[in-house]
């Protein structure tokens, strides 16, 4: 399925590393999978007797459908990570992302302080890595996640470099 | 410089007290409030009580006075600042040192304060904000008045370029005072910190900012808060409603006031440093915004102000931060409290003096009150070229759609919405930082995006709302290749380096020029 991207045309994206759906997919499992059981609790104690007030049905229906929300996240992780993409043009970075809520951005090389490298515990050990921008502007969040190491340090030099030849001041 | 060789310098004496008169304040009050609501109650001044344990109270009492004064005066003793080579320094802290440097020509804007006591010994603080939000501003309080000015003055010279060339005052400007109180220029030892001449642009008379205030957005809501509470009280039957509302109106009442009193006086004026800008009743404050040193500005209309033609005008500079809820935030990016289209129209031409379009009064003018035609076809209609909302999205927008919308000059981008609560916001090209093109999956339906610009941190968030498709996909474009151009035009933080001194507002102001000479590449 093709929607019509918002992106500007003609720009050739350069894609994530497709290992990052691992590092979508864990972080998805440590906040929904809690959050389910966390809902499912009144379900165990209504069962037991213990509680009496929350009716089965709804005991059951509040954590079934937060499961249901959570296997649907976990559905479109492998196309919000295929959607996320990069290009570098002669003078601008442009960063995209998004499927149903879709985001293009454009930064000037000119307009970037400085660079960042991150990786967290899975991103390490899936040699992964995560680099961000930062600009004057504290509403630039633009960060490209998931990129190998390798790519990461290539990629931070380069903008560097270029952003030290067009430094602009504010 | 009247201080020790090397140019370091302490803050005026008075200053621990003037700062610390609060927490002095707060010690009388705590140790005070208890025997004098005893005294109100005609018992003995102190608790027989507490009679035998009034030595070890007041030995406290002492100890926490003594201490706090220590920590003032201490504070005083160890804070030096330095204006040399370029760099304001300040060194602070006795235990934790701090030594802080902020380059002159990265300076965003300079603030001269006066809170009331500070003002009554005759002492200002000089703000100095650099490119940075909050943290890293360089506070010096507190000077004498005139001190602060002449380093004002000192640091807006070697910060525009023009250390050793003084902007001498033009032919017939001499009669200008630049401000009330100033002293006649000494000019004895002060090679480049002759103030330069200002020309008073506008005052806000007290009349109208009374009158904004009472038909601001602020009033709509305690009328209709009010009203909704007396219905409630009447409903319920429960008279002690109006009790609550004692602190409400109190909090109302101090909310008006510190308006009123950061708006006083308003007035504006341009120089060759920059705009100035002159306000407060009880604490004054003086703005000084160099030239292109504002990111983003916007004008915007409640709907009670239309009756009058009232318009507000906010700015995001850089190291000035987000308008918080305190009053001092929103004042200093205030431009103007309230202001008539003229003089919205004047202080757009001192923000951007080159409006890059040969028609800038009707574009600002369609910016600020214009709608697009409603029917299509009818292009007859004169809407200064902003291009809106196309038609086939005005279910997202039934009221706005004909006013969402952008156009573009040569030097800035001009953004516009709201049908009732109408806003122009206006970027200078070579301000903006990064931009994004946003879209949902209900605006996808509709075939529109929303386009955010960002810029430093302040009451102004750019965006332009529900632009179609193509539209904002070639604004993406092109927004990037003007912004690119302008930056590549803008050579040097030193003004004065890039362009001829202003004149006067009332002429011509002289354009941007592509700078010949590559001045200083700052980075």
């Amino acid at each position: 399925m093709r929607t019509e991207a918002i992106d500007p045309p003609g720009v050739a994206w350069l894609r994530v590393s497709p290992k990052y759906v691992t590092v979508r997919v864990v972080g998805w499992a440590l906040g929904n999978l809690v959050a389910v059981a966390a809902l499912s609790l009144p379900l165990v104690l209504v069962l037991n007797g213990a509680w009496a007030w929350p009716p089965l049905w709804l005991a059951v229906a509040v954590p079934a459908a937060a499961f249901l929300l959570a296997l649907w996240r976990l559905v479109l992780i492998p196309r919000q990570v295929r959607s996320i993409g990069y290009a570098e043009r002669e003078d601008d970075l442009l960063i995209r992302r998004g499927i149903f809520f879709q985001r293009t951005l454009v930064v000037p090389y000119g307009r970037m302080q400085y660079v960042d490298i991150g990786a967290g515990p899975v991103e390490r050990g899936l040699g992964l890595c995560t680099l961000k921008l930062h600009t004057a502007s504290a509403g630039t969040s633009a960060e490209i996640p998931g990129l190998p190491a390798g790519e990461g340090a290539r990629l931070r030099e380069q903008l560097s470099a270029r952003g030290e030849a067009r430094l602009a001041g504010l | 410089m009247t201080g020790s060789g090397d140019g370091w310098q302490r803050v005026h004496p008075a200053s621990p007290f003037v700062r610390g008169w609060v927490a002095l304040a707060a010690l009388f009050f705590f140790f005070g409030r208890d025997s004098f609501e005893r005294l109100l109650q005609g018992a003995p001044v102190f608790d027989e009580r507490l009679a035998g344990r009034a030595p070890w109270l007041l030995l406290g009492g002492g100890t926490v006075l003594l201490l706090t004064v220590l920590g003032f005066v201490l504070g005083w003793y160890f804070t030096r600042y330095q204006v040399a080579d370029g760099y304001v320094r300040v060194n602070t802290g006795f235990l934790f040192k701090q030594q802080r440097q902020a380059r002159l020509d990265r300076v965003q804007a300079i603030d001269v304060v006066q809170p009331l006591l500070a003002r009554i010994f005759g002492l200002a603080e000089l703000r100095f904000e650099v490119a940075d939000a909050g943290q890293s501003a360089v506070h010096l309080a507190y000077l004498r008045a005139d001190e602060a000015r002449r380093l004002r003055a000192t640091i807006l010279a070697s910060a525009s370029g023009a250390a050793g060339v003084t902007a001498t005052p033009g032919p017939g400007q001499q009669d200008q005072p630049g401000q009330p109180g100033e002293p006649g220029l000494p000019g004895q030892v002060r090679p480049a910190a002759v103030e330069a001449p200002e020309q008073t642009v506008l005052t806000v008379p007290p009349g109208r900012l009374a009158g904004s205030l009472v038909l601001s957005e602020q009033s709509v809501v305690i009328v209709l808060g009010a009203v909704a509470s007396v219905v409630l009280s009447a409903v319920t039957e429960n008279r002690s409603f109006y009790f609550y509302l004692i602190p409400a109106g109190l909090g109302l009442v101090a909310a008006y006031w510190n308006s009123f009193n950061k708006g006083y006086n308003f007035t504006a004026a341009i120089s060759a440093d920059g705009i100035r800008l002159h306000y407060g009743l009880l604490d004054t404050q003086a703005q000084t915004l160099p030239p292109g040193r504002i990111q983003a500005l916007r004008v915007s209309q409640p709907p009670l102000w239309r009756i009058f033609g009232w318009y507000r005008m906010q700015v995001n500079v850089a190291g000035y931060g987000t308008a918080g809820n305190n009053g001092e935030g929103s004042s200093r990016t205030t431009l103007l409290p309230v202001g008539t289209l003229a003089e919205v129209l004047t202080m757009l031409s001192l923000v951007q003096p080159d409006p890059g379009t040969p028609d800038p009064l009707r574009i600002f003018t369609a910016g600020l009150n214009g709608l697009a035609p409603a029917a299509g076809g009818a292009k007859a209609t004169d809407d200064g070229g902003f291009v809106t909302t196309p038609r086939r999205a005005r279910l997202l927008a039934p009221l706005g759609w004909r006013r969402n919308g952008f156009a573009a000059t040569d030097t800035a981008l001009l953004i516009r919405s709201g049908r009732w609560w109408r806003q122009l916001v206006l970027v200078p090209h070579q301000r903006t930082q990064s931009m994004a093109l946003q879209q949902g999956p209900v605006a996808r339906r509709f075939r529109v995006a929303d386009l955010v610009l960002h810029t430093t941190a302040g009451p102004v968030a750019p965006r332009l709302v529900q632009a179609g498709l193509d539209e904002g996909r070639a604004l993406l474009d092109a927004q990037a290749a003007r912004a690119r151009t302008a930056r590549k035009r803008q050579t040097s933080e030193h003004w004065l380096a890039r362009t001829a001194p202003l004149e006067p507002a009332a002429q011509e102001p002289a354009p941007l020029e592509p700078a010949p000479q590559e001045g200083p590449q700052h980075g």
